[in-house]
């Protein structure tokens, strides 16, 4: 067990835990934010992507010891109402079938769009990837993006 | 936490603010299966209205302040049904949606069946077993209708009330958006809040009436619209949506688990030195007490036997785990299932299949359809092929989890589950009814409810089950059962949670009874049971694995003169009874054979034989349709469409390889095959007792668990076929292609009650890498209630099919699945999904009498034609014709 100081969503946490414990765990089990999923736990499948720095990142796999050097940004950050773009292209599309795997999702989306504002398919392919939807709903989430970075007509 | 997964029955009653005596308008529905015609006492009677509001039924209430409350009472997995049964009633009632709350349903089977008048035969028309099992898409079927009947009655009373306070007749007002005004202008328009206490006083409307207030398409607000609500979309991109793993409660621990590899199997010892010294570990137990077979073939969803780590958090768990992982002692000693091998490596469990269904011995085949003489028919040169599809997994994105809390006799469970009353009732079984044979007693009816083809074998059933019992007669074991259900019902609360995807998996409630198992060794302690990844997919209830062999002969005019097809696959039916052994008592294969026309091990059951075998669609003279003998080794459940999967691929691949063998058009060989449009007629060719999806399939049917008669209909096949090659450009595009590496393929089925087809677009450059350029999806569901989740759905159903399709497979070597994540088992990513898919429905004016505009599922109906029109087009391309899933190992898959 040892301490870490964690930036959060702006907030600063101080947590107890075994240092290789993956950032997941501790924002599920011990910070209670719960929005970030466990789909897979080998950095395959994205649900638990978040920011760190403002990159998306995979915190299954993250030892803690890691990421608290990091500012990070979880779905509960990205905004505090669901008026992120992102979020409302969301909406708007119709994208969540199930919804579980779409935190994951809107965070390395909105992480893309921040860095490339105007992502072409191969960028969006590129970033998307690493996150899987079991649902299918890849081609309302390629619409989405496409949307938000203006490129999209519906 | 989220009040989804916090209403009860008596909580519904507190939440809504509703008295628990509040006003109660029945819901019975008269005169068996005659809904439309015949129904008349709907809204029976009125009784009292309370200070608080009203609970206008089980499945909607009113609050004083006027906000409509209504049950959500089937589970949401993506297939957006929250939305949409909620949007049904709140539209025919005029309801402002702003004002509409919607509430998740716990497990209570009898709340929401609905049942025939008394002494009427069936008992139910909705009978409780399916009434929340969110399975075989078919929420809207049965569904639908209440709900607009529920919507528009509460409207009529509105109406009545209105005029009751103000004068004249109902039919001089009018409802919109949760208010009523006289339609002349004149007087107060009141909010229904208001007229709350006029309701009261009013008659409550019949059937008829409310039929005739029914509302007409250009009035409804979201039926059949773009704009129909999505409850959970806010708190699904905000995170706030809560799943199972989501629940929280004081002081709760968690379990991870070690589970036997090999079905049926058993732990002898374990060493557990280890995971005790891993921090935060709390206690390291069996899953299942000393005694209790370990899950597997025949074991219903009794889980594997496993032993638990159960600590403070998720990591520590996982920790624990890993240290306990090696020092287990399984117990496989004399276990049929420990050489159990699928690979293509030792051909040994295929080479099975193979012989069973190329070279069968007559005990091996039971034959199912037969008309003409096929074996005259099909002559000197029959086309012939033989086609295969392996275990699959359905790897929701929520590996399952469940959350069970046991105190004072009493467990109370969250669980993502698409079967809440399923859940309920084993989980109590399991945890209160030490022998087996008792439980069987929860499958005692009386015959007479049942369909005339199901009838004797539940008669020998019950019979058998009367005696092994030492009870009097059919009444004394029907209270026998009604006890059992009693007790399980006071002793098992189960709270729904969203689910992260279903496809059939949380279906089945293994992971339930293992958080319960271990709530009652914690008293008092919440157990969060998490599985892994790896878990979910090595300790799937694995899509069945078939073999398929196929001869016809083709006629001049284009129709088959002869057609014989043998499927084997090893039955999912072996899973829930076991398979006849010594020391198995025989009324477990009685007690399978009365359940859903569950035939006999190892053959297939009714509902599988009903998925694309029995009743595929060509019209033929000559035809024989066989099951074959495959025996199970492994735990096999229902994926996303079931036996559709292998059958739609194996008749539409060979479809498509006659058209290719006669050089025909693929398009209009399919025509040809499929002939005019009909209704087939499966009983005249031999084929006992159709399944249909539980629906009947004759108008005078009265099968105990469906409302209407849903005819299989190869006009609406032919329908869905000529939508798809016209939006595709099938004609135009076909010339164009030819002589190129770029080819069209087409594939039509229909699965439970609807009808899709498939055209997809694909190119193969010189190393046979293959791109798929296009998608074009056509349903027909009857009346499309919410286009939006149609669409979505068939979108989505695509790509669940293109991922079996290219990449899914399990493979079993020594009784244990060789896969364990998504990088040995792949699914479809976002790089892989065509850029465009389009998506094109089967208009319908309006839900008449007549049976094509019904509303009927959507949700696994896109899936079978997926993998037969890509294996077509990869030979319209200039490809190999692939017979054997997935794809990636004949053509490059990148």
């Amino acid at each position: 067990m040892s301490s870490f100081q964690l930036r959060v969503n702006g907030r600063l946490h101080q947590v107890n835990v075994d240092g290789h414990m993956p950032l997941l765990w501790v924002l599920r089990d011990v910070l209670g934010l719960r929005g970030t999923k466990f789909g897979c736990g080998v950095a395959q499948c994205g649900a638990c992507t978040v920011h760190l720095d403002g990159r998306a990142a995979r915190s299954c796999d993250l030892p803690v010891g890691v990421a608290c050097l990091s500012e990070i940004t979880t779905i509960e950050g990205l905004s505090r109402d669901g008026s992120h773009p992102v979020q409302q292209a969301w909406v708007e599309l119709g994208v969540p079938q199930c919804g579980f795997c779409q935190p994951g999702q809107i965070m390395t989306a909105s992480a893309l769009l921040a860095a490339n504002p105007q992502p072409d398919d191969a960028q969006i392919d590129s970033a998307m990837s690493g996150n899987i939807c079991r649902c299918g709903t890849y081609p309302r989430i390629r619409k989405a993006i496409q949307k938000v970075a203006g490129k999209g007509s519906s | 936490m989220s009040g989804i997964f916090r209403v009860t029955r008596r909580d519904f009653l507190r939440q809504a603010g509703l008295g628990t005596g509040a006003l109660v308008f029945g819901y019975r529905f008269s005169s068996a299966g005659t809904l439309f015609k015949k129904a008349e006492s709907l809204f029976a009677k009125a009784e009292k209205i309370f200070h608080e509001g009203f609970l206008l039924n089980n499945f909607v209430g009113i609050h004083l302040d006027g906000t409509i409350v209504i049950m959500a009472h089937r589970s949401e997995m993506g297939q957006g049904i929250r939305s949409s049964l909620a949007a049904v009633l709140a539209d025919e009632l005029d309801a402002d949606w702003s004002r509409v709350r919607v509430e998740q349903a716990d497990a209570d089977g009898p709340r929401f069946a609905i049942p025939n008048d008394p002494g009427a035969r069936p008992s139910y028309l909705i009978p409780e077993e399916v009434a929340q099992f969110a399975d075989s898409s078919r929420s809207m079927a049965i569904y639908c209708t209440p709900m607009r009947l529920f919507g528009a009655g509460i409207r009529l009373v509105m109406l009545r009330a209105a005029a009751k306070a103000q004068g004249g007749d109902a039919a001089d007002y009018e409802a919109k958006d949760h208010k009523v005004r006289r339609k002349n202008g004149t007087g107060l328009t009141l909010d229904y809040r208001e007229l709350l206490l006029f309701a009261k006083k009013v008659p409550v409307p019949t059937v008829d009436e409310i039929k005739a207030v029914l509302k007409q398409p250009k009035d409804w607000k979201f039926i059949n619209k773009d704009n129909m609500p999505f409850v959970d979309a806010h708190d699904m991109v905000t995170g706030k949506a809560v799943y199972a793993a989501d629940v929280d409660l004081p002081g709760m621990l968690t379990a991870m688990i070690v589970r036997c590899p090999v079905a049926n199997g058993n732990v002898k010892s374990f060493d557990d030195t280890a995971a005790r010294a891993v921090p935060g570990v709390k206690s390291v137990v069996r899953v299942l007490p000393p005694g209790f077979p370990g899950g597997g073939v025949g074991a219903g969803f009794i889980p594997h036997a496993g032993v638990a780590v159960v600590a403070e958090n998720t990591w520590a768990a996982w920790q624990g785990r890993r240290a306990l992982k090696d020092k287990i002692v399984w117990d496989l000693d004399q276990n049929p299932n420990a050489d159990y091998d699928t690979t293509d490596e030792s051909q040994g469990y295929r080479r099975e299949l193979k012989e069973s269904t190329t070279n069968p011995k007559p005990e091996q085949i039971r034959v199912l359809r037969s008309k003409g003489n096929v074996d005259a028919a099909l002559g000197p040169a029959p086309v012939k092929a033989d086609y295969y599809v392996p275990h699959l997994a359905q790897a929701p994105m929520e590996p399952p989890a469940a959350v069970a809390v046991f105190e004072n006799g009493h467990w109370e469970v969250w669980a993502t589950t698409q079967g809440p009353e399923l859940a309920q009732h084993y989980i109590g079984l399991a945890m209160l009814e030490p022998d087996p044979v008792k439980w069987l007693a929860w499958q005692a009816e009386d015959p007479a409810d049942l369909k005339e083809c199901e009838q004797p074998a539940q008669e020998a059933f019950n019979q058998q089950i009367i005696k092994a019992l030492g009870l009097a007669d059919l009444r004394a074991l029907l209270n026998f059962r009604d006890e059992l259900k009693k007790k399980v019902r006071d002793s098992v609360k189960v709270h729904v949670t969203l689910l992260g995807g279903g496809f059939g998996r949380k279906s089945k409630p293994d992971f339930a009874i293992e958080a319960a198992f271990l709530a009652r060794q914690h008293p008092g302690v919440p157990i969060r049971v998490q599985w892994t990844r790896e878990d979910d997919i090595q300790f799937s209830y694995f899509h069945s694995c078939s073999q398929q062999h196929l001869e016809a002969a083709l006629g001049a005019d284009g129709r088959a003169t002869a057609w014989l097809h043998r499927s084997a696959f090893p039955s999912f039916f072996a899973s829930l009874f076991p398979p006849p052994s010594p020391g198995v008592p025989e009324i477990f294969q009685t007690a399978r054979a009365a359940y859903h026309n569950g035939g006999e091990y190892p053959f297939g059951s009714g509902i599988e034989r009903g998925q694309g075998l029995e009743d595929m669609p060509f019209w033929v003279d000559n035809l024989r349709v066989e099951n074959c003998a495959a025996h199970n080794h492994i735990r096999c459940g229902w994926m996303r469409s079931v036996s559709n999967i292998f059958h739609g691929f194996a008749i539409g691949s060979f479809a498509d390889e006659l058209a290719v063998s006669a050089g025909r058009d693929s398009k209009d060989s399919l025509l040809g095959l499929i002939g005019d449009a009909r209704l087939l007629d499966l009983e005249a060719e031999g084929v006992k007792c159709f399944d249909n999806n539980g629906f009947p399939v004759k108008p005078q049917g009265t099968p105990k668990t469906v409302l209407f008669p849903y005819p299989n209909d190869t006009g609406r096949l032919r329908g869905v076929v000529e939508l798809v090659a016209k939006q595709s450009g099938w004609d135009e595009k076909v010339k164009q292609y030819k002589g190129t590496r770029r080819g069209l393929g087409i594939a039509a089925h229909r699965s439970f009650l609807s009808y899709a087809a498939m055209v997809i677009d694909v190119s193969l450059d010189e190393f046979n890498a293959l791109t798929i350029h296009e998608i074009y999806g056509a349903i027909d569901c009857g009346m499309a209630i919410n286009p939006d989740r149609i669409r979505a759905q068939m979108e989505g159903g695509i790509v669940y099919g293109l991922s079996l399709a290219l990449l899914g497979e399990i493979t079993v070597k020594g009784g244990a699945v060789q896969q364990h994540n998504f990088d040995d088992y792949p699914v479809l990513r976002m790089y892989q999904t065509p850029k465009k898919i389009s998506i094109h429905i089967v208009p319908h004016e309006n839900i008449t009498d007549d049976f094509r505009t019904w509303p009927t599922g959507v949700g696994e109906i896109p899936v079978p034609p997926v993998a037969p029109a890509l294996a077509n087009a990869i030979v319209a391309a200039g490809g190999p014709r692939v017979r054997d899933l997935p794809l990636w190992k004949k053509v490059k898959v990148t």
